[in-house]
């Protein structure tokens, strides 16, 4: 009796002590991604290292040329400029869009405030293809805004909306607002009533509270945000294809067209490529600027 | 000095009060602006699918529901509607499933590596979709060219890249849901008597409930709505509605196409009430 | 019901000793409080009893039966946890059934004993509410039946008081006890609050930094504390460091000679207990009997506390004393005592407590003074 629950009690502690199944249980999901994103990449960067041919397609080759190539093509740094140019406005017009409705949205205590939440995730969920054609609806030569412009008498013919960098800055901001609202959203929740309250309390009025206290103590909510929003711009692609025509290219039209319509795979994969690492190197300078201006007033501060 | 700083705040105060709920309307007419720009284009679509002309100006001469009709016969769009939600539903049921399990494995257990396999699993995530979809393409082109197979344009092919979508949204909302569940739940069932998988089927499967819904909404929403990861996926005859109504809008915005996009929109706004009976979506955004 | 036998347990996290070498006996129908501050050991000695953490070394037997590596629900203990843990997918009738569920109880005995036990805790009207509707007292309650119904052989509780309210707290106190006594269920309770374990436990194991540092009922403890610890954990205490200078003669660093109990322990660096209420004034040219000790000091403060009122003296340099007196009438002159007066306090030689220098270790480090 003794012995048999002695023996029972090693052969559960060898149980208990030994290998897991649980941890395993990462191993499907981190497969599929290993395998259709992590596979797949591996094998877009050898292409971009592979040489063109109008004739042979693609010939295997290591060389930086493609990455040179776009490099000394004026109409590609063309490309990677707009885009950059577009993303830059397009996360600052959303920053400054996006705080007084974050801001709104943390302090109230209406029973509406979930209901409002959900209002700005749903235009996210509806799809940027969707709201596209919101925007075509709107700013087209017969469109709404040209129509009320031509009923107040503004003007006599259509202005010019649609494929210009103004719809498309327009369409951009639109999708991605909700994302800068959500992110301040927490951000400034977190931060509490009672720091401003205690602002207050010390004679700062509503904007000295602002400059001084909210401002600062949300810039980690504005990089986080300003980040995102930025990989998303540089990234946009159903918006400028629709609202910005054939004529306005941005990257990621740009490269699906090395794809789809050249069929020149290493020059398009290299594009992709550069596209990432500019956006990772714009991002980390933008942020490291940033913090180091938060850094320096911090210092600044405490010198005073 | 205390005196002449009470006087001086004394005296601005009315000003100063004043002054704040000007500020105060000032901030909330600024927030009304930007939902009123936000739902904009939601509206118009919504509205123009309901024009009783072929050519959109304004104002309308009528309004009809033909346009639905119209757009529900046109093949490209009744066939990419059924493709979206083909593949959305598998991704989102495979995706979900793979991340929860992931999740569980990743929040309950500690084990080497773990942290780098959430970077991992989050991935998806951070690649641009357009980038994603094209190193698709060529890896099957790939993987045709070598295996002699039918990858692109088939529903396998559409779904395994829409899972990426998906599991990056549920290890978030699964790892939520899990990371805030009192662990002594499971516990108190283990000291009641219940073994293991007795544990986790009664007690931490209903507690996961809420961030499995949510997971498999945003998955859904997630994969119904790309476009970019599709585009060079899809093939004739197996188009998804996003690229349908891409392809149409690069030559024209009418009715039909309209009518198309409010289809889409009402079917993501009712999920997103269904499941907000559910789990309080404000809460987990 | 059984009893529980903890032998040698010890629990390693790397190389941190969380609990080290516990050995305990619970008896049949006793009720035992594990007691210290946080980090002490005394839940992570309940969790191993329970199973949730395997031991690093030990043995545990409910009943005369080694459960040291069974899985928790092999075990048959009944825990109530500090977060009460209750299921909120589930009506407080399912909560309490679930142990049962588990035990394959026939479903008309299962709804009976889920029955009575509701009506023990008195909740026999809330079945068919969720946990979350109701309040944390009845909350509790909920949990207590959970665990009893099932008829554990072992009962925990995991500091099941402290996220009640003051008041709550009392009540239930005093509900746990009488169920406990009622039902005669071996019963293991932790707690952070000595008044708690006090008043409820037959003995207490008053542990620190993983280690056991006395076990007895409160009275023992109380009145012969086994180290600084003890006595500062347990009640309060003055204690005056320096030396014992010969058997019964003990030396303040400041200079007070104190005449204590005769011991076995040997001459040299120590430190001494004194319960504040065991002191008190005297006047400056009253003569004592022998074995009183007396010292003279200046009050520092007097603090008011109804029933009792609180005197700090400083005697010396280096040396304060508190005593805890019955507050005077108001026509004794005592009252009008201020800070500054100079008084004289005294004790008897029996009630000062000889210990190790150092808190918890048995004076084999005697650098300390």
């Amino acid at each position: 009796m003794t012995a048999a629950a002695a023996s029972m009690g090693v052969a559960a502690r060898r149980g208990g002590a030994g290998f897991s199944l649980g941890p395993a249980l990462v191993i499907p999901a981190t497969l599929l991604v290993l395998a259709f994103l992590g596979a797949p990449m591996v094998l877009l960067f050898r292409y971009s290292l592979n040489r063109y041919s109008p004739r042979d397609f693609m010939i295997d080759a290591v060389t930086f040329e493609n990455y040179v190539r776009f490099f000394a093509d004026p109409y590609f740094i063309g490309v990677l400029g707009t885009t950059v140019q577009v993303a830059a406005l397009c996360t600052l017009v959303s920053v400054l869009a996006a705080f007084p409705v974050a801001y709104l949205l943390a302090r109230t205590d209406s029973r509406w405030k979930s209901a409002l939440v959900i209002a700005v995730v749903f235009p996210l969920m509806v799809g940027n293809v969707v709201r596209a054609a919101g925007w075509m609806a709107l700013l087209g030569n017969d469109g709404a805004v040209n129509a009320t412009l031509r009923w107040l008498g503004i003007v006599s013919e259509p202005i010019r909306l649609m494929y210009t960098p103004f719809a498309v800055i327009l369409g951009i901001v639109a999708v991605v607002l909700p994302y800068m609202i959500l992110t301040l959203q927490s951000v400034i929740e977190s931060i509490g009533r009672d720091v401003e309250e205690a602002a207050a309390n010390l004679g700062a009025g509503p904007m000295t509270t602002f400059r001084r206290v909210l401002l600062p103590l949300s810039l980690p909510g504005i990089i986080a945000g300003g980040t995102l929003v930025f990989i998303l711009c540089m990234n946009a692609y159903a918006t400028p294809v629709l609202l910005g025509g054939p004529q306005f290219k941005m990257m990621a039209p740009a490269l699906y067209d090395q794809f789809a319509r050249t069929t020149n795979w290493p020059f398009g994969a290299a594009l992709a490529f550069i596209l990432m690492t500019s956006t990772l190197v714009l991002t980390l300078v933008g942020t490291t600027l940033l913090a180091r201006r938060m850094h320096y007033r911090k210092l600044d501060a405490a010198a005073r | 000095m205390t005196t002449i700083a009470a006087t001086a705040v004394g005296s601005a105060s009315p000003a100063r009060g004043t002054r704040r709920r000007a500020g105060r309307y000032a901030l909330r007419a600024i927030a009304t602006l930007v939902f009123c720009f936000m739902f904009l284009p939601v509206f118009f679509v919504a509205w123009i699918s309901l024009f009783d002309q072929q050519i959109v100006s304004f104002p309308p001469d009528g309004y009809t529901f033909a346009w639905y009709a119209n757009a529900l016969s046109r093949p490209e769009f009744a066939r990419g509607f059924v493709t979206s939600l083909q593949v959305a539903t598998v991704a989102t049921l495979v995706g979900v499933s793979l991340g929860a399990a992931a999740s569980y494995a990743m929040v309950r257990y500690r084990f080497p590596g773990r942290g780098a396999l959430n970077t991992l699993l989050l991935g998806p995530l951070v690649v641009p979709g357009i980038v994603a979809g094209t190193a698709l393409y060529v890896y099957y082109v790939a993987l045709e060219n070598a295996f002699d197979l039918d990858i692109r344009a088939t529903l396998g092919g559409l779904v395994l890249g829409h899972v990426l979508l998906t599991i990056p949204w549920t290890v978030r909302l699964v790892s939520a849901s899990l990371i805030g569940l009192d662990r002594a739940m499971e516990e108190a069932a283990a000291n009641l008597g219940a073994p293991p998988l007795v544990v986790f089927r009664r007690v931490t499967l209903p507690m996961m409930r809420p961030g499995l819904v949510a997971a498999s909404l945003f998955s859904f929403i997630q994969s119904f709505e790309n476009l970019e990861l599709s585009l060079l996926l899809v093939g004739p005859g197996r188009i998804t509605l996003p690229v349908a109504m891409l392809n149409y809008l690069e030559f024209r915005i009418d009715p039909t196409i309209a009518a198309v996009a409010t289809m889409q929109i009402i079917l993501i706004g009712a999920l997103m009430l269904i499941t907000d009976r559910f789990v309080k979506l404000s809460r987990i955004v | 019901m059984s009893e529980l036998v903890l032998t040698s347990l010890r629990k390693m996290y790397g190389p941190t000793v969380a609990v080290d070498d516990v050995s305990l006996t619970v008896r049949e129908g006793e009720l035992v409080a594990l007691l210290g501050p946080s980090g002490c050991g005394k839940t992570t000695t309940l969790r191993m009893v329970a199973g949730f953490i395997e031991p690093t070394a030990g043995t545990i037997t409910i009943g005369g039966r080694d459960v040291t590596y069974l899985p928790p629900h092999r075990r048959d203990t009944g825990m109530v946890f500090q977060s009460y843990a209750l299921f909120p997918h589930m009506t407080v009738a399912q909560n309490v059934a679930f142990g049962l569920e588990m035990r394959k109880v026939g479903r008309a005995e299962a709804a009976q004993r889920v029955a009575d036990a509701l009506a023990l805790v008195r909740l026999g009207h809330l079945g068919d509410r969720l946990p979350r509707q109701l309040s944390g007292g009845q909350q509790q309650r909920v949990a207590l039946a959970r665990a009893l119904v099932v008829n554990p052989g072992v009962f925990l509780l995991d500091e099941p008081l402290s996220n009640l309210d003051a008041k709550l707290r009392l009540e239930v106190r005093v509900e746990i006890r009488e169920l406990q006594r009622r039902l005669g269920l071996t019963t293991v309770f932790v707690t952070h609050d000595q008044e708690e374990a006090l008043t409820l436990a037959d003995r207490l194991v008053v542990m620190a930094n993983g280690v056991v540092q006395q076990v007895g009922t409160p009275e023992e403890l109380y009145e012969s504390p086994a180290n600084l610890f003890v006595a500062g954990f347990i009640g309060r205490s003055n204690v005056l460091h320096g030396r014992l200078v010969s058997p019964g003669r003990f030396e303040s660093r400041g200079g007070l000679a104190v005449e204590v109990p005769v011991t076995d322990r040997a001459p040299g660096p120590a430190a001494l207990a004194l319960r504040p209420e065991r002191l008190a004034l005297a006047a400056p040219d009253a003569t004592l009997p022998a074995g009183i000790n007396r010292a003279g000091g200046r009050l520092t403060l007097v603090t008011y506390l109804g029933a009792t009122t609180e005197y700090r003296v400083a005697l010396g340099a280096d040396d304060v004393l508190t005593a805890t007196l019955p507050t005077p009438p108001v026509s004794d002159p005592l009252r009008r005592l201020a800070a500054g007066d100079a008084v004289t306090l005294i004790w008897p030689a029996d009630q000062c407590r000889l210990l190790a220098p150092d808190p918890v270790g048995d004076g084999a480090t005697d650098e300390g003074v």
